[in-house]
């Protein structure tokens, strides 16, 4: 009775606010001015607020309870150029329609963007390399996971689930991460090994994804020593809205009939459904995700439950805080390598029966608030618990569970025109409690502070510094281990726009990661050979220093391209060093390198936006200053290619990628681990295509698409030993009303 | 990485020419429809791969070396006549390499063979020198062991070796010494 009580209660003061007098609302639809057509997914912010919505699939909008008064109001969508219509006056108790055409841009030059600066910016007033990647271009793609989502970001190849930017990471299998991760801008990075848990990102639930190239940590801290990645999620509508998103894929046959290795069809399925609402000032999503995917390899089956929940409420205009909670249940068999080049769809025998079973969570809170025109600042907290537990045929192997908390505080003031200051402090603690690491405590704090200068309108000047702190326990109230030095990173940045077509940037920064709790106090034999790692608690943390110079420049309307050259040093890098004598590894600061290269990048659209293409290409130069050899496991080339074409209700889309062979690996890994065959690499050459029919013209708010990943069905791998997917054939389903 | 290139500065040049789109996708299609990647190995001819270490300065003089070969077989113990038997059984017991009338080359220090063989169990790998070139006596006193590889846990008798199908058993060992040679026979 009480708890009846309490909902009744509950609503009543959510219907109190809802029903707020004196409000009024603003509602219309927006259209692309070439072709009429109604757009969905277009941002509309009322500036100066915390006010917004989205298009939904019918290309209108609706934003609820504005109090009376006069607004300027943002429409903004990626491949559009952005567009403010000023002085738009709510009245009391009144809808007021606004609908607005949009004019297509060939990129997101004027594409707002939150992660080079910690605060909303356009791609042209950022002084380093950023691209970005929108919910559309992962529905296109079937992206599954958050790793699959970036293959085709200029500069970013992936070894596996390791993610490397501009040739920052060689293989650590998961241990230490050197791009940071971060979910609306909190880290999200396990507290054991310090890897990225890409599985438990929410997918379906992305807005967007920002990648900034170079050195980070002036500005995030540890591990953004080769770049930061930040998922934005998607905000809560004004109106209700369920979605939801099937894809069944059917993976062909490898190759090779020595390497197929099942009789049955091998499927990979999965989906999500969600629900939004918003009532008042309250607004709410539900979404509850299923993967099954049976795998073209033995043993490596993956199951994946996912729940996701976010809670906002407005207490004003200017004031609001969100509550995101995210939980994934995962089940996946083992499949370090593969038994040997004659059997590459197999594991090695050790690892058979072998399966891992995960729980990884986080909650996270934020509150945000708008306290004049010029000063803005907001809370956040994030707690990130990982459980897993490795079996050996239904045997209980090793255990671990971590538990990672940060809180931030960051204030963002204008203190005078085109002078922004941007300061924050953060904290952190980290408990970890397994049987291969050990249970260690560990506490860290940071502070930023950054200073962006127009003295000109041509001119943008960027400062910024940060220092951080940290310290890990071997044991809780026992003395310190493993110190780490207090860091100190600066960054400057420049940015120079001659003519409205053209933009140069310059920057510098510096980056570092701490050592990982599982590189400090791993101590396990690995039960795949005789092979045991040892503790090493006495390492440093890495450290990198970022250059880059480079600009934009429209050729015509239609014609974009943009050219970086960078260099980056890197200095301690951990390694896991092997012995071949004592059948050892440990993880050493070994390695200082020196990475250099250039990006160049052509965007362009062609029969009046009927075609549109995105080239890329990425020269690295991978160097190891210790012997003067090419700096193992990093490509020297990239290049990406993406054409896309609109007809009408149908869409269509061809991608290629290619990775050059990774020119130096660690010999002694191979032998030792050992990896049978383990030597053999080819470049990455691959080619995806998909097809999708839009049915929203008859009267259909549902997206059916046809997508075959690795169309020539070329067998490669990313990382050492392991066959990369075969050709794969997805069909999918996408909906919301 | 050159036709990455190409593919780079073709692709510049349509899209500067924006008159040819589909020249583009036809050169992207061509570009992934170019074959290659990983493979799997050749098939392994089944046998048997190794070295014979001779003891330096122990060789014969040329004039009483007629051919040394190795010897692989089924069946143990044996003598020189079940050698020549062995051969010509149906099926064969015993394989010679190199084939009869020719020789593992004199006067060396070492030799690294492959020794193609189907796959089976073999209880006797050896090292023979043919001392008479009168190979019509079918085999007595014909032959006469001067190695064998040796079972790793007594090195007194002989080791037995499996093939497997499709694989080469490797790390098989043999030490000549012509002036000690193992007890005949075999």
């Amino acid at each position: 009775m009480k708890q009846y009580a309490f909902y009744i209660a509950f609503f009543c003061i959510l219907e109190s606010t809802s029903a707020q007098p004196n409000a009024g609302s603003l509602t219309g639809s927006v259209t692309d001015t070439k072709t009429q057509e109604l757009l969905t997914g277009v941002n509309i912010i009322l500036r100066g607020t915390l006010r917004g919505t989205t298009t939904d699939v019918h290309g209108t909008y609706l934003v609820k309870d504005i109090p009376a008064g006069t607004y300027d109001v943002l429409f903004s969508c990626i491949g559009y150029t952005a567009d403010t219509v000023h002085q738009i006056s709510i009245q009391d108790d009144k809808e007021l329609r606004l609908d607005r055409p949009l004019v297509p841009a060939l990129i997101q030059a004027e594409q707002v963007i939150v992660t080079a600066g910690r605060r909303e910016q356009s791609l042209r007033e950022v002084p380093v390399s950023v691209s970005t990647v929108s919910s559309q271009m992962i529905a296109d793609h079937v992206s599954v996971t958050l790793d699959d989502a970036l293959r085709y970001v200029p500069g970013v190849n992936m070894m596996q689930d390791q993610v490397n930017i501009r040739g920052s990471s060689g293989y650590s299998r998961g241990v230490g991460s050197r791009v940071l991760i971060l979910i609306d801008g909190l880290p999200y990075i396990t507290g054991d090994t310090g890897e990225i848990p890409w599985e438990t990102i929410p997918m379906f639930q992305i807005d967007r994804i920002e990648v900034v190239k170079g050195a980070g940590s002036a500005l995030y801290g540890s591990s953004a020593l080769g770049g930061v990645i930040n998922v934005i999620t998607k905000e809560i509508r004004e109106t209700p809205e369920v979605r939801f998103r099937l894809f069944s894929g059917i993976y062909d046959k490898p190759k090779y009939a020595e390497w197929d290795w099942s009789d049955k069809t091998r499927s990979n399925t999965g989906g999500f459904i969600s629900y939004s609402n918003r009532v008042g000032s309250f607004g709410y999503l539900f979404s509850v995700s299923r993967m099954v995917d049976d795998s073209y390899r033995e043993n490596d089956l993956y199951h994946r439950w996912g729940v996701y929940s976010k809670f906002n409420y407005n207490f004003s205009q200017y004031q609001s805080v969100s509550l995101t909670t995210n939980i994934q249940w995962r089940n996946h068999g083992n499949f370090f390598w593969w038994k040997s080049l004659s059997e590459v769809t197999r594991p090695a025998d050790s690892q058979l029966g072998g399966e891992v079973n995960s729980t990884r969570g986080n909650v996270s809170l934020s509150y945000k608030e708008i306290v004049s025109d010029r000063f803005f600042y907001s809370l956040k907290a994030i707690y990130f618990g990982n459980f897993w537990q490795d079996n050996i045929y239904g045997r209980v192997g090793n255990t671990a569970s971590s538990h990672t908390t940060q809180v931030e505080a960051q204030a963002t003031v204008e203190a005078s025109h085109g002078h922004v200051i941007t300061s924050g402090i953060v904290a952190n603690y980290d408990r970890i409690i397994t049987d291969i690491f050990g249970s260690h405590p560990g506490v860290g704090a940071g502070f930023y502070l950054q200073d962006e200068l127009t003295p000109v309108p041509s001119l943008k000047l960027t400062g910024g510094i940060r220092y951080d702190w940290q310290r890990i326990w071997k044991e809780i109230f026992a003395s310190p281990a493993a110190s780490s030095p207090s860091q100190l990173n600066p960054k400057i940045g420049l940015v120079l726009s001659p003519s409205p077509t053209t933009t140069l940037r310059a920057s510098y920064g510096e980056g570092f990661r701490y050592p990982s709790m599982s590189e400090l106090f791993t101590s396990v034999n690995t039960g795949l050979s005789q092979i045991t790692i040892v503790p090493s608690d006495s390492l440093k943390p890495e450290r990198s220093v970022s250059f880059e110079i480079g600009g934009s420049q429209w050729l015509s309307e239609r014609i974009f391209l943009d050219l970086a050259f960078f260099q980056n040093n890197y200095s301690d890098l951990i390694e896991a060093g092997v012995n071949p004598t004592q059948f050892i590894i440990q993880f050493k600061n070994v390695t200082r390198a020196r990475i250099r290269g250039f990006e160049f990048g052509i965007k362009a659209d062609m029969f009046n936006r009927f075609l549109t293409t995105d080239l890329s290409y990425t020269f690295i130069d991978p160097v190891d200053l210790n012997d003067n050899t090419v700096l193992k496991f990093r490509p020297r080339h990239l290049f990406y290619a993406s054409v896309n074409t609109q007809y009408y209700q149908w869409r269509m889309e061809l991608d290629y990628r290619y990775v050059s062979r990774v020119e130096a690996i660690d010999e002694n890994l191979v032998r030792l681990a050992p990896i049978v065959d383990g030597e053999h690499r080819v470049p990455c050459s691959v080619g995806d295509a998909g097809i999708t029919y839009n049915f929203t013209s008859l009267g259909l708010p549902l997206n059916i698409g046809l997508t075959i990943k690795n169309l020539s069905n070329y067998s490669y791998v990313e990382l050492l030993g392991n066959l990369s997917p075969v050709r794969t054939y997805y069909l999918s389903v996408e909906s919301a009303w | 990485m050159i036709r990455a290139l190409l593919l780079v500065h073709a692709i510049c040049t349509i899209v500067l020419s924006p008159m040819k789109p589909f020249t583009f996708i036809f050169l992207c299609l061509l570009f992934v429809s170019c074959d290659g990647g990983l493979e799997p190995p050749p098939p392994v001819e089944p046998g048997l791969s190794g070295s014979i270490l001779f003891t330096q300065s122990t060789w014969p003089p040329a004039d009483s070396l007629t051919s040394i070969m190795l010897v692989a077989s089924k069946i143990y113990p044996l003598d020189s006549a079940m050698v020549f038997s062995g051969l010509f059984s149906n099926p064969p017991s015993i394989f010679l390499y190199p084939e009869i009338g020719k020789s593992l080359p004199f006067f060396v220090d070492s030799i690294s063979f492959v020794f193609p063989l189907h796959s089976g169990t073999y209880k006797y790998i050896g090292v023979i020198q043919q001392v008479s070139s009168d190979i019509l006596t079918r085999g007595i006193r014909v032959f006469k062991v001067v190695g064998f590889y040796k079972d790793p846990n007594n090195l007194s008798l002989p080791g037995s070796v499996i093939i497997n199908e499709n694989s080469q058993t490797t790390g098989i060992h043999i030490q000549v010494d012509f002036r000690n040679p193992p007890p005949q026979p075999f």
